[in-house]
């Protein structure tokens, strides 16, 4: 990588995607990204991993674990209160 | 003669109506029924958390079922208005730290954070880029199944940031309270968690025949 921003951009690109950089930076990153194909494609890879994790992590709790909680709440209420 | 103006009349349930409005006020006040209609809608998230923490669904259901009863042990200290599910996360990660990882008897991860960039592959890469679109559409593709298997053999410390991070959406503070961590553990955590996973699902990738240029510099 040559000294055209790409350095500073990839650094903090996770951190950019995050919306975790302050204004300034954010707004620099962003012009960067603009006329940057290469690092484009990289915040491309970063945000797919995200979406494509987030996907495959859902999961719906068993029927019975909620009347398990709820059976447990109320006997925990009984004994403590 | 409910409708008196009276104050003495009030103190004394005199009809129906009074009754009634009683028993919703209680019904209101009541910690259990609170906390009930608060927390419980973070079951689904909580158990998805669980499930990527004790890798089984009787573990995660034990799991689940311990964070919500110690999390309503002290819900009086939960101060309403504040960010309800960052506070169920701390009591599931705590609850978790404290008897599962201890069960499991993994080999002990405490110090990966120590380990250095290179002997993790953390290079930043340098590969042309017209070929990283094709990482990303590799990726995009990707089984679920491949994905939690990837996300599975990362070390712990990695997982649960890339979890707290990718999936819950919580800012690198609130990871940072979560795991009781400073931010630049937490940022070293996440950063390390993703570059493992993008260099396991590249080579997933890869021995499928899906050409994906390598994201680490092999020196």
């Amino acid at each position: 990588m040559s000294d055209c921003g790409c350095d500073k951009a990839r650094k903090d690109l996770e951190e950019y995607l995050r919306n975790e950089v302050c204004k300034t930076e954010h707004a620099d990153i962003t012009e960067h990204l603009e006329s940057c194909p290469a690092c484009q494609e990289e915040a491309l890879v970063a945000r797919t991993l995200t979406t494509v994790v987030a996907r495959a992590c859902k999961e719906t709790a068993p029927e019975q674990l909620r009347d398990q909680v709820l059976a447990r709440l109320r006997a925990e209420q009984a004994t403590h209160h | 003669m409910i409708a008196t103006l009276d104050p003495a009349s009030a103190v004394l349930p005199v009809g129906l109506d009074v009754d009634w409005r009683l028993m919703e006020d209680e019904a209101a006040a009541d910690p259990r029924t609170q906390f009930e209609e608060q927390a419980l809608p973070f079951m689904d998230q909580l158990y998805a958390a669980a499930m990527r923490m004790t890798r089984n669904p009787a573990d995660a259901a034990d799991l689940v079922q311990e964070t919500f009863v110690k999390a309503f042990a002290s819900w009086a200290s939960f101060t309403q208005g504040t960010n309800l599910k960052a506070w169920l996360y701390r009591i599931l990660t705590n609850t978790y730290i404290n008897i599962y990882r201890k069960k499991q008897r993994e080999p002990y991860q405490g110090t990966i954070d120590e380990l250095e960039d290179w002997q993790l592959g953390g290079a930043e890469s340098t590969t042309a880029s017209t070929a990283r679109s094709a990482e990303a559409e590799a990726i995009d593709h990707m089984p679920a199944s491949v994905v939690k298997d990837a996300l599975q053999s990362i070390p712990e410390d990695f997982r649960l940031a890339v979890y707290l991070a990718d999936v819950e959406g919580f800012a690198y503070q609130e990871i940072a309270d979560i795991m009781k961590t400073p931010i630049g553990t937490v940022m070293s955590r996440l950063h390390r968690g993703r570059r493992l996973l993008r260099d396991l699902l590249a080579d997933y990738a890869r021995e499928r025949g899906i050409e994906v240029p390598a994201t680490r510099s092999t020196t």
